[in-house]
């Protein structure tokens, strides 16, 4: 992993103009080809970091820098989204054109690219999503749930950012459409070499997909660091009123039995029973 | 009696050159949990509208076969009828609010059905007391959190005493919290009442503890009816098709298909560490479920 720092976030606080302090001084580096998951209870502030992390959010107080961009300046939203992409939870959130293309395309016409360019874009996003060319003049909105939701990755990539966040990318999909797009995900942080952030409250896929765990509770950052190590500390997770995938949980009800409580797998913790039981 | 007795159902929406389900032989008795698993689009849905009677009411299509709710065939039965014996509850509770305010949207089925006063008081305060809400009586139903509106449109139902209680993924938009908060009460209707209850559910690990019965629905077919300790021997049928067991199950299924572990599957987490805990101690026994 390189130690580039994407975007840098130093004591974040953001408050809703109702009042409500969503983020209560977070720090947070996120360095180039990471696969990230953000997660913690409703509330917790996940999703106000996320939006504050490509600047649809402006921080209240401290700082968030995108490179050498500060969100808080003027100007600089051009800028950001060829940097730091953001995918809805929902895709019907994002996508308002009546085209695949037209949806693709938007983004690098709105910062005004060149004809060419802008095609070229369009067929490389697409293609890399799976988009089928013969789906490029079809209405988004008739086509499969799955479908919709890569066409707004295309969207996204078609700008290219180093970073892409996606928000709840699994939420009531069932387990073949979640092993998909989640494989897709990891596809564009292996080949892509893109930073990849998640935000879910699906703890199995945390452990599969994501190298780094970010555990936010209270609008502050509880625990930050490697998933196997995050997973390991079920106490401190219970602040942040969040459990392990049950697999874990298992293997740490056996610690008396000598069983490591850091398993993220069913194949883990079959060759952790095996070893225990051969020594 | 059977609560549900299905015999060679087949449906095809109108328009449609398939059939969203066909072949369904199925029973369920009276008082059972069950818990209705499968991927996206095979045919879940379709299966608990017919049992519903939103289907062949409320859609165009071709129907073969019978659907009986307690001995009555749902084809012959009115709107009121049909809501007296069966309530529904769906993913997205807002879909089903009319009111606004808790104790008006408990009230709003009841006084549909031309219940006197006292007895819809009684069941506001019966029905508040097993789903924890009475707090929330003079709230508008749109501005408490997720899990407190979904037991909101379950407690709606409730109040109606229906014989036969249909969740469709009650807890799919739900966060943690709030899913826990779900099972918790669908764990007290299945200990205080005797109602049955189906729920279609992508979260086994949750719904699985609580079933008496397990059904897969893949391709349109009822593929797997069985009770938990059946349903998930041989894990990897299920997740080849598209059902993910819990993951505790699933590592003591790798065992029992090694011979390392004799006892029956449980979905429940207690009863798999204890399980365990025996293979461990070299005193396997029974495990799994009592």
């Amino acid at each position: 992993m390189s130690d580039s720092v994407l975007i840098s976030v130093e004591d974040l606080v953001y408050e809703y103009p109702d009042g409500t302090r969503a983020l209560d001084g977070v720090r947070l580096e996120v360095r180039e080809h990471e696969f990230i998951a953000l997660i913690g209870q409703n509330g917790s502030g996940k999703t106000t970091l996320s939006k504050s992390l490509n600047g649809i959010l402006k921080p209240t107080r401290g700082t968030v820098r995108i490179g050498e961009l500060d969100t808080r300046s003027r100007g600089v939203t051009r800028k950001i989204v060829t940097q730091v992409g953001y995918v809805f939870q929902n895709p019907d959130h994002q996508l308002f054109n009546n085209t695949v293309h037209k949806e693709i395309a938007y983004g690098p016409r709105n910062i005004g690219l060149g004809h060419e360019e802008v095609e070229a874009r369009v067929e490389e996003a697409a293609r890399v999503c799976g988009v089928k060319p013969e789906l490029f003049e079809e209405h988004p909105f008739f086509l499969t749930k799955g479908l919709r939701q890569r066409v707004s990755i295309a969207s996204i990539l078609a700008m290219r950012p180093r970073v892409i966040i996606v928000d709840e990318p699994t939420t009531g999909q069932d387990r073949r459409q979640s092993v998909e797009v989640m494989n897709f995900l990891r596809d564009l942080w292996e080949r892509g070499g893109h930073t990849v952030i998640i935000v879910t409250h699906e703890m199995p896929i945390v452990s599969e997909y994501a190298r780094r765990c970010v555990v936010l509770s209270r609008g502050q950052v509880l625990l930050d660091g490697p998933t196997r190590e995050v997973f390991a500390r079920p106490d401190a997770l219970a602040q942040a009123q969040v459990k392990p995938p049950q697999i874990t949980r298992l293997a740490q009800a056996l610690g008396d039995h000598g069983v490591r409580g850091d398993v993220l797998s069913v194949d883990e913790m079959m060759e952790e029973f095996d070893r225990v039981t051969s020594s | 009696m059977d609560a549900v007795a299905i015999r060679g159902l087949a449906w095809k929406y109108a328009g449609r050159s398939s059939f969203a389900i066909e072949e369904v032989d199925l029973t369920i008795p009276a008082g059972a949990f069950v818990g209705v698993v499968g991927p996206n689009e095979h045919g879940k849905t379709t299966l608990v509208s017919c049992i519903k009677g939103i289907i062949p009411h409320g859609f165009h299509g071709v129907w073969r076969g019978t659907v009986e709710l307690f001995g009555e065939d749902v084809r012959a039965l009115g709107s009121q009828r049909l809501a007296e014996l069966s309530g529904f509850v769906f993913a997205d509770p807002e879909a089903q609010f009319t009111s606004m305010t808790v104790e008006e949207e408990l009230a709003f089925g009841l006084e549909n059905l031309g219940l006197p006063v006292a007895e819809i008081e009684r069941r506001l305060v019966w029905v508040s007391d097993l789903t924890g809400i009475g707090a929330l009586w003079d709230k508008s139903p749109y501005e408490i959190s997720g899990g407190q509106k979904q037991r909101v449109a379950i407690a709606s139902a409730l109040a109606m005493k229906p014989r036969l209680l249909i969740l469709d993924e009650p807890t799919s938009m739900l966060d943690p919290l709030g899913k826990d908060a779900v099972f918790d009460l669908l764990a007290s209707v299945k200990r205080e009442t005797d109602m049955t209850v189906i729920v279609v559910e992508h979260n086994v690990e949750q719904v699985a503890p609580l079933a008496d019965l397990m059904l897969l629905v893949h391709r349109g077919r009822v593929a797997r009816a069985a009770p938990p300790e059946l349903f998930f021997e041989d894990c990897d049928l299920l997740i080849e098709s598209g059902v993910q067991p819990p993951q505790a199950t699933l590592f003591l299924d790798r065992l029992k298909r090694q011979g390392r572990f004799p006892g029956k599957l449980s979905p429940r987490f207690e009863e798999d560490v204890a399980a365990v805990r025996d293979v461990l101690a070299g005193r396997a026994r029974g495990g799994g479920t009592p």
